[in-house]
Parts: C-alpha cells; structure tokens; sequence
C-alpha cells in the first residue's frame, strides 16, 4: 500500500512538474495563474491530424492543473478555415484561433486574433518566464504565427516537406539511397520503379489545398519559380515557373493514374501499402507511416529531405499557431493563453514529439534519445532552408488558392497546356490583387 | 355575414403559416439579393459596399459559371431520361396483376435509396467505387478501372447514383398515376389492342403526365441544387469534371469567402429553375 502511494505521489509530482504547475526558480507556477480562471470553458478548433491527436491525450494533466476546461471541435483541414471564418464574422463561441500559416493575413487584418504582446501585457501574471520565443525555430515562429512584423500565434502543429522512401524497394531495384535531385528522381528513379502497378512517386494533388500547397508550388520553388515578382504580379510564365511545371507534367507519368484525386490521405496510404516508393509529405505524417498499425512498410520507412531543383532544395513549408481570440472575454482571452504557452511549452515538447506531434522547439531536437524519430534531421534542416512565402501569406490567399487549385488540376489532366494555366492563373490572380488595393498603393507589397 | 369567416379567424390559421414562411423562406432570399449587390466578402467586411450588378455581370460574362451549369444540364440530360426509362417500367412491371406480396416487398424497398442520405450516398461511392478496393471493379472481373481519378469515368459516376437514388422516386410516382386509370377503362382498351404501347401512349401517359411533370420540376429543381452527394464522392473533381453548379456557388461562397458573387450565382440559378419550371408546365399541362 506503501509502495502504491509513494508510486501515485511520484506519478502526481512528475505530471505537475511536467506541465509547470509546480513553483519552479521564478517563483512561477502554471497552476498558481490559472488560479482566477478555474472552471473557465476555452473553445478551440482542432483538425484530425496526429499533432491534434497528441495535444488530446496530454490535456487532462493540464486541466487537472488549471480547472481550465479545453472544448475540442474537430474538423477536417478543409472546413477548418470555413468554420472559423463564420465563427468569428458571428461573434461565436470560439476562444482560441487555429491558424494555418496562409490564412494569417486574414485573421490579423480583420483583428480576429490578439497580437501576444497585448495578451501578455493584459494578463502579465499568467506568462510564463520560461516561455523563452527565441527558443522557436525563427522561421517556423515568424511565418506561422507572425503578421507584419507582429506575434500573433505560437507554433502548434509544425510541417516541413520531406522526402519518405520506401528503403525497401529502393534496394531491390539497386539504389542504396533516395535521390538529391528533383531531376535524378525522374530521370532516374523513375522508370527503374514505375512496374508490376508499383509506381516511384505520388505527389498529392486533390483539387483543394493540396493541389495549390503540396503540388503546385512544390515544384515551382526548386526551379527557381514563384507566384509573384517583386511587383505582385504573377511570375508563372517565367521561364522557372514554366519549367518547375512542366517538369510535374513530365513526372505524371510515374505516378499512380488520377493521382489528381490525390489527398493526403490517399497519397500516405498508398506509400503505406507499398504500392508508391516515395512520396515528399508533411512532417505530420511521420507517425502514421512508420506505424505497423497504419503502414505495411513500416520497417522500411526512411525519412530524407525533399529533393534539390535548379534553385536549392526549396522545401514545403506549412503548419498552424494558435492564437488568443479578440472575441474571447477576459476570462477567456486568460485561459487561452494559458492553455496556448503550455501546449506549446519547451517542457511539453518531447512528450507532444513522443505522442506524435511535430513540436517547433529547438531545444527539443538538441536532446538525446532522438534516434528513433528519423524525420528530425531532415526537418531541422528544412526549418533553416525553408521558403515562408512558398505560399503567399497575404489575406487574398483563400481567393488565389481556388484559381490555382482550378488551373492547376486542369494543367495535370492536360486540359491546358502549363503556358495556358498560368496565363489564366496569372490573370484571375493579379484581378484579386488589384481588387484588393495591391497596385493602386492601397496596400503595401508585404511580403 | 352567416357562414363567412372572420379575418380574425382566416389570419389565425393562415398567419403561422405565412410568417414561417417569410422567416425561413422569403428573409434570406431577400438578405441574398441584398448582398448579391454590394461587394461582401466574409474576410473583407471592412469594405462592404454597395456595387449595384456589378456582381451579376461578373458571373454572366465568367466562363467557369457557364461551364459549371453546362456540366450540371448534361447531368440533367442523361441521368433524368434514364430514371423517367427505369422508373416508367419499375412502375408497369409493379403495374401488373398478381404477386401482391412480391410486389408489396418491392414498393418498400424503392424507398431505400431515396431514404439514403446524399452524403452517406456519396461516402459509399468512395468505398465501391475504389479502384484498388471497391466492389464495382472487382464485379468487373478485377477491372482496374480509375473511376474516382478520371474524369469522364467520374462524371459517370456521378449519373449512375443520381439515378440509382432517384429512379424509384419517379417508379413510386407513375405507379400511383397508373393506379389513377380507370380500371375499366384500361380493360376495354386491352380488348381493343394487344399493343402495349398503344395503351401506354393513349390510355395510361393521360393519367401519368402530371405525375410526369411533378418529376421533371422536382429532378430538374433537385439537380440543380445537387451538392452533398458529389461533395463527400469527388468534391468537384478531379478538376472541374464534376463540379456542378451548386458547388461552385459553395466553393465561392464559403471557400473564396465572396458572398455576394455566390449570392448573385444563387439568385440567377433560381431564375433558370423558376423559367425551366414555367416551361415545363405550359408544354405538358398543353398536351393535356
């Protein structure tokens, strides 16, 4: 019985001091600041992805700590915007934004989200000291949760594009690695893959996000091209942007057939039966593809970053902050912010990396005993190298992405030529943007 | 005056029903022509202004709307000929004497796919119609036929579970016009003939048109509208190839955030239903 309590008291103490609700050096304590807003109810919207998964299953240690009440609604990536969008132009419930890096624009501009530094300056006992930004990597903090200059969110769910083989199949055909280039990928890689309805390579490509976010600029970057020139106008004739086009239209065809009917989902699964050999995927996906409950290959799994082009590597860059809602009332706003610095805490950020989460905390990946998540080296590099306008982050996003989605889907069914896609893209695009007082000096060309 | 009612009385069973109506009916058409007039963006409600028709010029002369309402007519003009096909000779085999119980088990079963919701219609398409998994390819002998990633194929698709979700609406429709013939009528007329279809064309379609015309007006209306069903199946996809017309008013509406262009595709999609309407109406209730 003895033995039992002192087991329940170690337990007790190490979950407390996990989640700061213990006094540390600077006399703070998570649970001490929580104190006011026990039995506050924070709404918050999360997606059904496993860095989701994982901040769920730590939650009861923080309620248990706080008396906070954390109200999960979940929804899939493509009606989170939506969702959130109606929420806050309705004056709802939510307390907490989840924002992707592209729609950042948006909710700062229509001061839907609070800037971090009035939050903490409204509530300065609940920050935590140790809460330490500079321990962010600068990119992923800047680009995620950041707006003109100004701290919006703090990283939460944190992507980086990168390369997933299938060692297994790349040995049997001779390779003892994956390829460097975009180019050996296809050239080379390719046709030695591509046979008996295996296939080398699938890249995502689903009329949604994913054909604008995971397709299309994935192979403008690495050739040198990108949405927009200097002046914010469409730069996709360029003779880079032609060619990072054309060359995923050359690729299609060691890809599986409809690849354009491709999510995530489908894309993941397919290098998880071992019918694709290599996929360049988010960082999230990691714990699901060398999961024996979810992947066939699990064994075989091996993580490298996304391939070079012409320009350098120009990996994928994607991920969510969460920041504390203006629409919240104080309690609220408190409570968020409480619930936001802990979730995405240096001290939380192995166990949320254990249970499957990508953690955006530098000193996380300095630690010992990473050897098992194959993707960190890959990933921090990326986080070095990244490009944070892969996608444009103004509040136009949500319009643009639609027309390139559109054009972009109907170039890889060969429907219009690259030239004639981004032509159209070219023009609907800088339509928005003119709208929208981009070239008239209504707004400046931030990016 | 006796035996006139009251307006009190008139206002009170009416009344209820006229306010519902309003509320849930008239108020947000009326709120959707109002914003189909100004510039409303849902992200951008700083700048709501008032822009006249601007945004029905944008979507009259916009190339993707027509497409989109081409692709949502050609749907029209083969699934509904097909289930007006199937659901007419469901409706005389059942028409027929004999087999009550057979015939009893076969009416009720009609109603299970109309009682299917869209988007559990369209989720049940994704598992059947997997290329590698799905049950339709393995039925054809192991086919490896991509029907979700193709175009053309998903387009097909789409035509084969409108009409297999709405061919025993129109048979549950003209069953109940052919139970309207006069059944002496109908037994002289098989005296007069053994041409099956000189009785179907002179003595049964009278008594089905009605029926017939209710159909056209509600698959027309129901076409039209589709959403839920290619939504959770393809989502528009892949491409354009299935994104019909009510789901390009929901992409512009809640995914471009514009609301006033979606108000605006809205309001001249309501227009087409209630001309469509009107024809059919004054071309058959005529032949009648």
């Amino acid at each position: 019985m003895k033995t039992l309590r002192n087991l329940l008291g170690a337990t007790a103490v190490s979950s407390m001091m996990a989640t700061g609700a213990i006094a540390d050096g600077h006399g703070w304590s998570l649970a001490e600041a929580a104190k006011p807003y026990a039995g506050t109810t924070v709404d918050v919207v999360f997606l059904l992805r496993p860095g989701y998964e994982a901040i769920e299953a730590m939650l009861p240690v923080f309620e248990e700590a706080t008396g906070i009440k954390i109200n999960i609604i979940k929804h899939p990536y493509e009606n989170a915007l939506g969702e959130q969008v109606r929420d806050f132009v309705a004056g709802g419930d939510l307390d907490i934004a989840l924002i992707d890096l592209v729609w950042m624009g948006n909710f700062a501009e229509n001061e839907w989200v609070l800037p971090l530094a009035d939050v903490q300056a409204k509530f300065p006992d609940i920050v935590d000291p140790t809460l330490d930004l500079d321990d962010f990597f600068p990119l992923v903090l800047n680009a995620f949760g950041g707006w003109n200059d100004t701290i919006y969110g703090l990283p939460v769910d944190n992507y980086s594009g990168l390369m997933f083989y299938n060692r297994c199949m790349l040995e049997e055909a001779g390779f003892d690695g994956p390829p460097s280039t975009w180019q050996e990928l296809k050239d080379v890689y390719g046709p030695a893959l591509t046979k008996d309805g295996k296939y080398a390579f699938a890249l995502q490509s689903k009329r949604n996000e994913t054909q604008s976010a995971d397709s299309f600029a994935r192979v403008l970057w690495p050739f040198g091209g990108s949405f927009l020139d200097e002046n914010f106008r469409s730069n996709l004739l360029s003779e880079e942007s032609q060619a990072g086009l054309q060359f995923r239209q050359d690729l299609m065809q060691y890809m599986p057939d409809g690849i354009v009917a491709y999510d995530h989902a489908e894309t993941v699964n397919a290098f998880s039966q071992g019918d694709v050999a290599m996929i360049t995927e988010w960082s999230a996906f990691y714990s699901s593809v060398v999961s024996a409950d979810t992947s066939k290959v699990a064994d075989c799994v091996e993580i490298a970053p996304e391939p070079m082009g012409p320009a350098g590597r120009k990996p994928a860059l994607g991920g969510f902050s969460m920041a504390v809602a203006s629409q919240a009332d104080e309690a609220e706003q408190a409570a968020a912010y409480l619930f936001i610095q802990w979730a995405t805490s240096a001290e939380n950020a192995r166990e949320y990396l254990e249970r499957g989460g990508v953690p955006a905390r530098q000193s996380v990946y300095q630690q010992d005993g990473l050897e098992a998540f194959k993707f960190v080296p890959a990933l921090v590099e990326s986080w070095q190298d990244g490009v944070p306008e892969f996608r444009p982050r103004f509040a136009e996003w949500p319009e643009i992405t639609e027309i390139v989605q559109e054009w972009g889907t109907k170039m890889m069914l060969g429907e219009v030529t690259t030239v004639e896609g981004a032509e159209e893209i070219g023009t609907r695009m800088e339509a928005v943007l003119d709208a929208a007082g981009y070239y008239s000096g209504d707004k400046p060309l931030a990016q | 005056m006796r035996g006139q009612v009251s307006r009190k009385t008139v206002f009170a069973f009416i009344g209820p029903a006229v306010i519902g109506l309003a509320v849930v009916g008239i108020a947000p058409l009326l709120y959707a022509v109002w914003t189909s007039l100004h510039f409303y963006n849902l992200t951008k409600l700083k700048r709501v202004e008032f822009i006249g028709l601007e945004n029905y010029m944008t979507v009259l002369t916009d190339a993707v709307f027509w497409q989109a309402m081409g692709r949502t007519f050609f749907l029209l003009g083969t699934a509904l000929p097909l289930q007006l096909a199937l659901g007419l000779m469901i409706a005389l085999v059942l028409h027929q004497p004999g087999l009550t119980l057979i015939k009893t088990l076969c009416r009720l079963s009609l109603v299970l796919p109309m009682a299917t919701t869209y988007a559990v219609v369209g989720l049940l398409g994704q598992v059947m119609f997997n290329q590698k998994f799905g049950v339709v390819n393995q039925l054809l002998g192991g086919a490896d036929i991509n029907w979700i990633g193709d175009p053309e194929n998903a387009f097909a698709m789409i035509i084969f579970w409108d009409v297999w979700q709405w061919t025993p609406f129109v048979a549950l429709v003209l069953l109940a016009g052919l139970t309207m013939v006069p059944g002496e009528v109908e037994e002289a007329a098989r005296l007069e003939t053994k041409s099956k279809w000189t009785v179907l064309r002179y003595v049964q379609l009278p008594f089905l048109l009605p029926g017939l015309v209710a159909v056209l007006i509600l698959r027309t209306a129901d076409t039209l509208k589709l959403f839920d069903m290619v939504f959770t199946l393809t989502r528009g996809g892949p491409g354009s190839s299935t994104e019909f017309i009510s789901l390009m008013i929901q992409r512009v509406g809640f995914r471009g955030f514009d609301q006033g262009l979606a108000s605006a595709q809205a309001i001249i999609l309501l227009i087409i239903t209630i001309i469509l309407a009107q024809i059919y109406i004054r071309v058959f209730y005529k032949e009648v």
